[in-house]
């Protein structure tokens, strides 16, 4: 039976030297620096994810259409915008203009969303809840996948034009990293870890300093409680189902930029699945959760990346089936995730 | 004098008799499906002096009858109207063979409908029955499909290049229900949402290494095939050739004037009763066990798993033999799928969104009705039919039909034949998707489920509960 | 006018018929003791007031305002607070974000919950600590202190003895003696001679129906009529 796995199996030289490569401050700097990047993005992917769960328990499987649709409309309004003699600065304002846009679009596309489809069947079993969602992300992706050919563009693979609207110092490698470390790193990474930042924060304001924040912090736990206190939950659920669509649609405009990822309607279930993977690590509805296990799952990826590309381990799926195996080692280890409440699910 | 089915005190068999105190028994709702025309037959025959086993059988299986009934006369039905010459009427040509063609789905939708149908109810065993969603079950799929395809390839130590498919199709089957005891032991230390993502992550997990696994086949992405030295797939008696018929869209047995009756059966059509056999068998079985005493068991746990467990019920090992037993039917109906095709790739096996058509057509069926998966299954491929964009489609035959008039015809600069272009052709999925959702808002129960609770007077019950719901 | 007056309340869960028209009435500045055996409806009584499980058939008038059918949160907006069974402390926020939620944006939350302190000064102490880390008494006052803010005329005290040691429940007895000075009270309690002591009138549940009502002037445990409903 050994034969069938030959080519996963590591040859005892080749493991020394990888070793041996691992500890160069070089490789260390990339896979951590690397890992960062792809940490902020699998924040960005999953934080409207948990929100709306956390909150709502409603596991939302049209997240990642909403991530979808962001990329297309980011690269729509990117690629309308800008010509091919738009400045570095020019595109990095406009990146923003764009990210603002499609947040309150996509925030009140999510309100209207909840009310219309959402908020009949709260009182179903959540697999309801479940269908519904996934409904509308079939349905969502056949509608981009119908508009983007009649438009002349291939949903699949990725829509090229408007991920080359990243202005050329994000996509070539940094030249900071470069002489500090000496390694290699996109600068759409060090782009991507500020961004993620600066969102955490923002989100983290969000929950911790103002009123509504207190209500969804307070609703994550006991939602019938807070009604009971006199606050309108309905209005909070609508309002926390919009801005998880609207952080997914702002997910989406990065990975619009994203060399591994770009607009193609495959972000619907990629999207998806990482988000869940991200969520489910962290414990579903933590935002501290999420936000770790980003990190977790991010260093992986880059890590597991490394190996595959230094020819240390002959797999290309590596990444993805580790990124999956964290999922399930996961659950099986810790099924509340990081930070879950013990009882959680129980909503 | 009539006599409702619910108070039929014989319809079940002895060794069934707990099933008929259990509100959601399948064959009786299969039988309610089969409206008016059963109940009068059953009531004229009651009156009559027959009370022989045999009669009492047949009429218990009516619905079952006429069902099978219908697929089994269907291939000829459709020829037949799909046949029907074009008619000069004077002013335009009419065509109802064409019509016909259009509409009614053509077998490959068929032979489709009945693995996807079996995969499905495999899918509700699970996740109807138990309550518990398999949202991995795909990998049970790929495995039935991938073992068959490598077996015949004779890439599976100890399984020579030349054993029967059948028997091949049930080494496989037995080994998704061991992986199947695997992974449930330790996912079904969790419940709900947790539960659906951990067999998810599995089936992504197999998903990604089947992808990248140069063994399988030469390239891994595109998956192993019935090619150059592998035997064609047959179905029938292991080692007897008279007994057996070779499957497959290309290299499947087609016979000419059968038995003498003057009937032609083309390869497709003989892979559509082979595999619809295989597939009724599986129905049957899986219906026995959700009649048994440890389908109730089943319900009971999707009705109050802690009350189950309070009475006495070790429900893990009863969940753990569900799990396994429909991983079972979802690899033989991989393996039929895979045999039909004469190839597996981890696209069309182990791919999340294979599980999520499971799921859209349990729902429109019927979740938690053993048959009504396999109705939505029907359902989903006659839209597929409808909807491709293949000879036989809307599309094709709208564009052939209408005239040029009509289709140049211009609102806005669109004319009617961009229309049938984007709206139309190829675009089952999007209709699909509008149909599943609504479904999920409006008729929760899916077709059966819905039918079931018409006919069974339960509506009356929940009238009250479901207003309320619309008054707050 | 009463402050609060059920007519012939019927309340369903599901397809249980929990309440079979109940009537009652609570004047303003009384206490008023729910009890009866455990199963009666006493909490789904409160529930059916916040209509949290809206009643079917039946009213339910606050300050002479049908509020049948409205949502929760407006009833409360009304001034009705809840100090539910088992205390649902929100057990990852602070005791003072606690009392946020319950204070409207529109209020002076500073000297509301200052108010608060000053009547529970243990909750002072801990006010940066996480809910789920107090003891099940200062729980208990949390709880009681989260009814009481928002301008709230009217508790409804669901179990508070429940689960705690006799010295914290006599420290409870204190609050809510102190509570009951300040706001009009409804009080289910198991623990008989204590909801005598507490509340001035009293109704007496049975089987989703009031058997019986009065003043507790007098009432004791020895009642043919309390006996007859109350032990096992």
């Amino acid at each position: 039976m050994m034969g069938l796995l030959s080519h996963a199996v590591v040859d005892a030289p080749l493991f020394a030297d990888a070793v041996g490569r691992f500890f160069q401050p070089d490789t260390l700097a990339r896979i951590l620096i690397e890992g960062l990047g792809k940490a902020a993005i699998y924040f960005i992917i999953a934080i409207g994810l948990t929100l709306v769960f956390g909150l709502m328990g409603i596991l939302n499987f049209a997240h990642g259409a909403f991530a979808m649709v962001g990329a297309y409309l980011g690269g729509i309004l990117m690629v309308v915008a800008l010509s091919s003699t738009s400045g570095a600065f020019t595109r990095i304002v406009f990146f923003i203009v764009v990210v603002a846009v499609i947040f309150a679009l996509m925030t009140a596309v999510g309100s209207a969303l909840e009310i219309g489809l959402v908020r009949p069947i709260y009182d179903r079993t959540p697999m309801y809840q479940i269908l519904l969602t996934f409904g509308v992300g079939l349905i969502l992706e056949e509608l981009a996948r119908i508009i983007a050919s009649s438009q002349g563009i291939q949903p699949e693979p990725t829509w090229t034009a408007a991920r080359d609207t990243i202005p050329g110092f994000l996509s070539a490698p940094s030249e900071i990293i470069q002489g500090l470390f000496g390694t290699n790193i996109r600068g759409f990474y060090m782009f991507a870890i500020a961004a993620g930042i600066l969102l955490a924060g923002a989100v983290w304001l969000f929950l911790n300093r103002t009123l509504y924040g207190l209500y969804i912090r307070a609703g994550s736990e006991d939602p019938e409680m807070v009604e009971a206190l006199g606050v309108d939950v309905r209005k909070a659920f609508t309002v926390v189902f919009g801005l998880g669509t609207g952080l997914a649609a702002v997910g989406g405009v990065f990975l619009m930029w994203d060399p591994n990822w770009g607009p193609s309607v495959m972000l619907n279930l990629d999207v998806l699945l990482y988000a869940f993977v991200v969520v489910v690590i962290g414990g579903l509805g933590s935002f501290k959760g999420t936000l770790i296990a980003a990190v977790i799952v991010g260093i992986a990826d880059s890590f597991t990346t490394w190996l595959f590309n230094t020819g240390i381990v002959a797999f290309s799926g590596l990444p993805e089936v580790t990124i999956f195996l964290l999922l399930v080692i996961a659950l099986i280890v810790r099924p509340q995730g990081l930070y879950g409440v013990e009882e959680v699910g129980g909503h | 004098m009539a006599i409702s089915p619910v108070d039929d005190p014989v319809s079940d068999g002895g060794a069934d008799a707990s099933a008929e105190t259990e509100p959601v028994t399948d064959k009786r709702e299969t039988r309610k499906g089969v409206s008016a025309d059963g109940d009068e037959q059953q009531d004229r025959t009651r009156d009559g002096a027959d009370r022989h086993w045999v009669g009492q059988y047949l009429r218990d299986h009516l619905s079952h009858i006429a069902v099978v009934a219908f697929f089994v006369l269907y291939p000829g039905l459709s020829a037949a109207l799909a046949g029907i010459p074009a008619l000069d009427i004077g002013i335009a040509t009419v065509d109802p063979g064409a019509f016909f063609d259009a509409f009614l789905p053509s077998m490959p939708f068929m032979i489709a409908m009945l693995f996807l149908g079996l995969f499905a109810m495999s899918f509700d065993f699970i996740s109807g029955y138990t309550g518990y969603l398999s949202f991995g079950h795909a990998a049970f799929y790929g495995i039935g499909a991938y073992f068959v395809v490598m077996a015949a390839n004779g890439l599976i130590p100890g399984i020579p290049q030349g054993t029967p498919f059948v028997l091949t199709m049930v080494i496989g089957a037995t080994i998704a229900f061991l992986v199947a005891l695997a992974i449930g032991a330790v996912s079904f230390r969790l419940t709900g949402v947790y539960f659906a993502m951990i067999t998810l992550g599995f089936a992504q997990v197999m998903y990604e290494l089947i992808r990248s696994w140069g063994y399988a086949a030469t390239n891994p992405t595109e998956g192993p095939s019935f090619a150059g030295e592998a035997p064609t797939p047959e179905i029938g008696v292991p080692f007897v050739d008279s007994l057996s018929v070779a499957i497959g869209r290309l290299g499947g047995d087609s016979f000419d004037n059968l038995l003498g009756l003057g009937i032609d059966l083309s390869s497709t059509v003989t892979s559509y009763y082979a595999i619809g056999l295989v597939v009724l068998l599986s129905y049957f079985a899986m219906q026995r066990v959700i009649h048994s005493p440890f389908g109730q068991v089943m319900i009971a746990i999707r009705e109050n798993e802690e009350r189950a467990e309070a009475i006495g019920y070790n429900v893990f090992w009863y969940k753990m033999g569900a799990f396994g037993i429909s991983a079972f039917f979802a690899a033989i109906a991989g393996a039929l799928f895979a045999a039909f095709r004469g190839s597996a790739s981890p696209d069309d096996t182990f791919y999340f969104l294979v599980t999520a058509d499971a799921l859209i057509v349990t729902i429109i069926g019927g979740i938690g009705t053993l048959a009504g998966p396999f109705f939505g299954s029907f359902f989903f491929e006659s839209l597929e039919d409808i909807l491709s964009s293949q000879q036989g489609g809307l599309a094709p035959y709208l564009r052939e039909t209408l005239p040029d008039g009509l289709l140049g015809a211009d609102v806005a600069g669109i004319t009617f034949l961009d229309v049938i272009n984007t709206a139309v052709d190829g675009r089952a999925p999007l209709y699909l998707g509008v149909i599943f959702v609504l479904f999920v808002l409006f008729v929760p129960n899916g077709i059966l489920g819905t039918v079931r609770d018409r006919l069974g007077g339960t509506v009356a019950n929940r009238l009250p509960a479901h207003l309320e719901r619309y008054r707050r | 006018m009463s402050l609060l007056e059920l007519e012939d309340v019927h309340t369903y869960y599901g397809e249980s018929h929990i309440l079979q028209g109940v009537d009652m009435t609570v004047e303003e500045g009384s206490v008023v003791a729910l009890i009866g055996r455990n199963g009666v409806g006493k909490t789904t009584t409160l529930r059916t007031v916040l209509q949290l499980t809206p009643p079917r058939e039946g009213t339910v008038t606050y300050r002479g305002e049908d509020v049948t059918g409205e949502p929760t949160h407006e009833v409360a907006d009304r001034g009705i607070g809840w100090v539910p069974e088992d205390r649902r402390m929100f057990g990852y926020l602070t005791v003072e974000e606690n009392l946020r939620v319950s204070v409207g944006p529109d209020q002076d939350f500073e000297a509301v919950r200052d108010d608060m302190f000053d009547l529970f000064p243990d909750l002072e102490r801990f006010r940066e600590k996480e809910a789920r880390n107090l003891s099940g008494g200062q729980q208990q006052m949390l709880a009681i202190a989260r009814g009481m803010v928002g301008d709230n005329d009217l508790l409804l005290v669901d179990e508070p003895s429940e689960g705690l040691a006799p010295l914290i429940v006599e420290q409870v007895v204190e609050a809510l003696r102190e509570a009951s000075a300040e706001t009009t009270m409804v009080l289910v309690e198991q623990n008989f001679p204590l909801a005598m002591d507490l509340a001035d009138q009293f109704y007496l549940l049975d089987h989703g129906t009031v058997v019986e009502s009065g003043s507790t002037e007098g009432v004791t445990a020895e009642d043919e009529m309390i006996r007859r409903y109350l032990s096992a």
